[in-house]
């Protein structure tokens, strides 16, 4: 791949001004210190999860976070199911990958357009998102929607996928695996995007442990963890697939684990369908008739590490309490050790590595003087700031 | 993984516990007192290494219960570590000096369910807005015969 | 000046503003740059500052945190401004109506042009939203810019 030219056409994210989660205090262009400021999402998701039957929460908790919609729903019905003692037809346990595993692809590939965007290169974002859009299709032929896809129910899923749409589905698979060769091939030699990458934002196998962080964020510092493989479910023990780890922890190896997961789960998905072939079609689901009492503890590999749900019943058709944990409430307090110490202009790229949700990874940056305490920068200026670093390298190299 | 003998093995190290329950498959729960908390997320999360995964908070009828997750991942267990608080004296020592990413959880509890984690390094509103009054917990329920 | 001659002066700048979402909406704002849907051949695009804008989307739920950023954001808007709430969560509140921290559907909080009700809306949803506001069929509106 040539080098390309890039055309600044405007800060494309939508960026919020004012309410900023991410205080980055600064000494000249260094980062001395970070602090977190959370509670504009806080709906109450928990407690409104209370007042809904088993069944209903399937449906809030797949609106936690948009991107993650298949993986809470996962760790959800891995929960109760364990409660109940509930086996769930092969079938549903092939769908259930599947549409996992397909969740992981468009996730990964809007998580390289991101970052794409933050470097500057404006073109790897437009790339990354139009090449989701088959996705994004294929969920809305297999689901109904393009987001938020309603397939859980406790005992199975609720849609089944039939002999059309599974070679649809393998259509679309070789098309995201041609693009995804190109996608990796431009990121993955373009020597600025080395320059940017490599050394920033590392973090040791401590730091992982230290803060319990999960995913591609734990994977590319050395630590081998992936819920899928540490304690199977679904259809993820019948296949053949590999974890992929790194040892650099830094934004470049985050970046190359995405990719490369990105090529696992097409496979996934592949070997899901051809054993979807053997199960005989419309038994997607055990007849469940209540949850006992007890405890469930479930937990799923979401594209962003380990979702964690606890669900405690009472035998009534409610739970009594619900605690969710997303991954990127682990992930996102190693910042203190990603960013303390790195530049500014390091900051936007080393905060999008963990891949917080979208929605936090907007509205979030300032920096501020820490002598003074004054606001120096603001989300977009530090974006900005990091699109001028590739600019200057480029004209270096 | 022998579970039995992880079971014994852990009520010899530390003969105090008040119960030990396998509540599913690869799941157990450990039930301690306030002053052995310490001292077994110690064992776990520095000896044993296990990840550290969430901490998760409930208003029972007995009390307020704390339970630590800890996942094993090398035998996929989840080890679950119970602490039950007084209604009247919900207090407990922080394990942020142990575990550095328990912070943010402890001050969410704090927020929410008004549990006071003691010697914690930064024990600010966390959750909550700003205006959100300051003795109003959402998660605690008020207790009348018959409810759950 | 109504919003027709607003259409017709210039091209529409808009200003992305999430309140409290899970993503799903802003990600289909997002979208709707990509070569796929492609904004810009209507004349839109997306800005940093709510100060540049004709258009103020609004996505999630107001919950208390986010209330008094609401309205400083709608005060520093220029006025004429559209304010279009996309999703069920601006609208009503959604599936978080009975939560804790709602601070009430939008159109509590500012004044309100438009609802695009889903959860969340396909883009095309959206587009037609802009298009009825503006008030001329896409294939004219593409025919002039």
């Amino acid at each position: 791949m040539g080098k390309k030219t890039i055309v600044p056409i405007g800060p494309y994210h939508p960026l919020l001004e004012e309410p900023e989660f991410f205080k980055l205090y600064c000494d000249g262009e260094t980062v001395v210190d970070m602090e977190w400021e959370t509670g504009y999402n806080h709906r109450g998701i928990e407690k409104i999860c209370e007042s809904k039957t088993f069944e209903q929460v399937f449906y809030v908790v797949e609106r936690i976070c948009g991107i993650c919609s298949t993986s809470h729903p996962f760790a959800y019905a891995n929960a109760v199911e364990s409660i109940g003692g509930v086996q769930i037809p092969v079938r549903a346990k092939l769908i259930r990958s599947i549409v996992g595993e397909l969740e992981r692809i468009h996730s990964h590939l809007l998580w390289v357009g991101l970052a794409g965007h933050f470097l500057g290169y404006n073109t790897v974002f437009m790339w990354a998102w139009k090449y989701r859009e088959p996705v994004l299709d294929m969920f809305e032929i297999i689901t109904g929607n393009r987001n938020s896809y309603a397939m859980f129910t406790i005992g199975g899923v609720r849609r089944d996928i039939d002999e059309a749409k599974a070679s649809q589905l393998l259509q679309v698979l070789d098309d995201v695996k041609r693009k995804t060769d190109l996608l990796t091939g431009a990121v993955m030699d373009d020597p600025v995007i080395h320059a940017r990458l490599k050394g920033v934002g590392t973090l040791t196998a401590k730091d992982i442990h230290d803060f319990g962080a999960v995913g591609p964020t734990a994977r590319a510092s050395g630590v081998d963890i992936d819920v899928r493989r540490d304690d199977p479910y679904a259809a993820y023990d019948m296949v053949d697939w590999k974890v992929i780890t790194t040892t650099e922890g830094d934004v470049f190896a985050k970046a190359k684990i995405r990719l490369l997961e990105t090529y696992e789960s097409i496979s996934i998905i592949r070997q899901c369908l051809e054993l979807l072939k053997k199960e005989k079609p419309g038994e997607i689901k055990t007849k469940v008739k209540d949850i006992p009492a007890g405890i469930g503890i479930g937990h799923a590999e979401a594209p962003r590490g380990e979702v964690f749900h606890y669900v405690k019943s009472d035998g009534s058709n409610s739970p009594v309490r619900h605690k969710i944990r997303a991954p990127s409430y682990n992930c996102i307090t190693t910042f203190r050790r990603s960013c303390i110490g790195g530049t500014i202009s390091d900051a936007a790229i080393a905060t999008a590595a963990v891949d917080p949700c979208y929605c936090c990874t907007e509205r979030m940056v300032q920096a501020i003087d820490y002598k003074t305490g004054k606001r120096i920068m603001n989300a977009t200026d530090i974006i900005k700031l990091s699109q001028k670093k590739t600019e200057e390298l480029k004209a270096k190299m | 993984m022998n579970i039995e003998q992880y079971i014994t093995n852990l009520r010899e190290k530390f003969p105090e516990i008040i119960n030990i329950e396998v509540i599913n498959t690869k799941r157990l729960m450990v039930y301690v007192s306030r002053d052995q908390l310490p001292l077994i997320t110690e064992y776990w999360f520095n000896e044993l290494q296990y990840r550290y995964i969430i901490v998760s908070a409930m208003d029972s009828k007995d009390g307020y219960e704390i339970i630590y997750h800890y996942s094993d991942d090398k035998s996929g267990w989840i080890m679950s570590l119970s602490v039950l608080l007084a209604h009247d004296k919900p207090e407990i020592e922080s394990m942020t000096p142990i575990v550095y990413g328990i912070e943010w959880i402890e001050r969410e509890i704090m927020d929410i369910l008004g549990v006071k984690f003691l010697n914690h390094p930064k024990p600010e509103r966390f959750l909550l807005a700003e205006s959100w009054p300051e003795d109003e917990y959402p998660y605690r329920r008020k207790y009348r015969q018959g409810d759950r | 000046m109504n919003i027709k001659d607003l259409s017709f002066k210039k091209s529409l700048w808009v200003f992305h503003l999430s309140a409290g979402s899970c993503n799903n909406c802003d990600i289909e704002i997002l979208d709707l740059l990509t070569p796929r849907y492609d904004v810009e051949r209507f004349g839109m695009k997306l800005v940093g500052s709510v100060r540049h804008a004709d258009v103020l989307l609004v996505t999630g739920i107001v919950t208390n945190k986010t209330k008094p950023r609401v309205l400083e954001v709608y005060e520093q808007a220029p006025k004429p401004i559209i304010v279009i709430a996309i999703g069920a969560c601006p609208c009503t509140g959604g599936i978080f109506a009975s939560g804790y921290n709602f601070a009430g559907p939008l159109d509590k909080v500012i004044p309100v042009d438009a609802y695009v009700p889903g959860c969340p809306p396909k883009p095309e949803a959206m587009l037609a939203a802009v298009m009825k506001l503006l008030g001329k069929p896409a294939s004219e509106q593409a025919k002039e810019s």
